[in-house]
């Protein structure tokens, strides 16, 4: 968003320190821990990380939306170019790119666009699992914004400095405290993106399947089999990607896969009554009413937010089973 | 009058298999509980549990109970809130700087849900 505004960054960053000590908090207790090593560190960095082969594209003046976002794309083996994705995220009123149109713009390029939770040492683990992430920050103040995309893509414990793609800078390096504070004015908004298959450096399992609902929207089969299997190979206890994934076999009319996939759910979650249901009905088509009816039983007498449905596929097994 | 009644046949057919295969499909579908269900819980009880946590706050506790209203009133209505509430107030506290005196913000939103709610304004808290 803004480019010209990047030849003064010295100004701003004075503006910073006057405006007194805000606190980087996450900062100082990555610099604490690189000083003093422990024997269990916290979180296991490497001192420095760079990825060089990350693209760049200086931007044309207040594109820096279109122009970070076509660095990571392209760091994640999509060929676009900036120009390309303006008309897709770039608003000319605003001068500026959107955080929502720039992850939709992601997700139609086929990439999981996972947005990072705001903790700094999780994102320089990001940058060392390979990914550079696109960060949005605030390098204004806080009641006067200057919005700008950029792109991490390295850090330096050592010298306590980040390294962005940054307007017309390749390789920006800033003082991490700094980053910190420019980063946290903005949010935190942090994102990686992810071909279907590979997963965040993020131990939410909650936030990677929130992740997937927005990303099946445009997704094909295939791509939500690889993103659904990925996930369940890290959290195998997951329901909702348990589920996920054994309701994707049955929309795509694989009875049996779905069957041993909902089967499979309910050995880790015996009292979960929305896959009892889904079994029921699947086992409705397959035939076997007898455990169809113990299943839509089961489900009945769980209940909860989806009784409703429940009572239905109940009184579908009975009118099968009537002769 | 025998090419008609052979048309009006084949149509009758046509429609009756249509109507036949729509009817078998509909209610398989209906009765699934589809991901997007799922997904929208979970979302709902992560935020839930976002906004539980805030209030076992001590300091909330204090603030909320500075402004006449009872943590422990607060903590069971929760529970009532529509799930675009308590996306909104999860969404606040979410975004919170650590440790610092913003959680005002988060309490002027959950007094208001409270007062609209006894005005009749809204309908967010059903026990009041």
């Amino acid at each position: 968003m803004l480019s010209r505004r990047l030849r003064v960054p010295a100004g701003i960053i004075v503006l910073l320190w006057l405006s007194g000590c805000a606190s980087t908090p996450q900062s100082r207790a990555l610099f604490e821990q690189f000083d003093k090593p422990s024997s269990s560190p916290v979180i296991a960095l490497a001192s420095s990380v760079l990825l060089d082969r990350v693209p760049f594209f200086p931007q044309e003046a207040y594109q820096c939306g279109p122009a970070a976002l076509a660095t990571v794309l392209q760091a994640s083996r999509v060929s676009v170019t900036p120009d390309a994705l303006v008309g897709q995220v770039y608003v000319p009123a605003r001068q500026g790119s959107l955080q929502i149109e720039m992850l939709a713009a992601a997700r139609a390029h086929g990439r999981i666009a996972h947005v990072l939770p705001a903790d700094l040492p999780g994102v320089l683990k990001q940058l060392q699992a390979g990914e550079p992430v696109l960060v949005m920050q605030n390098l204004g103040l806080s009641w006067y914004p200057q919005w700008h995309y950029a792109v991490l893509v390295g850090y330096d414990l050592a010298r306590r400095e980040v390294v962005l793609r940054s307007g017309l800078v390749r390789e920006y390096r800033m003082p991490m405290t700094v980053f910190e504070r420019t980063w946290q004015r903005a949010g935190h908004w942090a994102v990686v993106l992810l071909p279907p298959g590979q997963l965040p450096e993020d131990e939410r399992e909650n936030a990677y399947v929130q992740s997937l609902a927005d990303f099946s929207r445009q997704a094909d089969a295939a791509q939500m089999f690889a993103a659904y299997e990925v996930g369940l190979q890290r959290w195998p206890e997951s329901r909702v990607l348990g589920m996920a994934l054994a309701n994707l076999h049955y929309a795509e009319g694989n009875r049996q896969a779905a069957r041993m996939q909902y089967e499979r759910v309910l050995r880790h979650a015996p009292d979960f009554a929305a896959a009892h249901n889904n079994l029921a009905q699947t086992l409705l088509e397959l035939g076997e009413l007898a455990l169809a009816h113990e299943h839509a039983l089961t489900a009945v007498r769980l209940g909860g937010s989806f009784a409703a449905s429940y009572e239905r596929t109940l009184d579908a097994v009975n009118a099968a089973l009537m002769p | 009058m025998k090419i008609n009644a052979l048309a009006r046949r084949t149509i009758g057919s046509v429609l009756i298999v249509a109507l036949s295969l729509m009817g078998l499909q509909a209610p398989a579908m209906a009765d699934i509980v589809s991901t997007e269900q799922l997904v929208a819980e979970q979302r709902a009880d992560v935020q839930r549990a976002t906004v539980n946590a805030f209030l076992a706050r001590d300091e909330v506790r204090a603030q909320l109970e500075a402004r006449g209203v009872s943590a422990d009133d607060a903590l069971q209505r929760v529970d009532s809130l529509s799930n675009a509430e308590l996306a909104e107030l999860s969404q606040q506290i979410d975004t919170l700087p650590a440790g610092e005196g913003a959680i005002g913000l988060v309490i002027g939103i959950l007094v208001i849900f409270m007062l609209l709610d006894i005005a009749g304004v809204t309908d967010i808290f059903p026990a009041i």
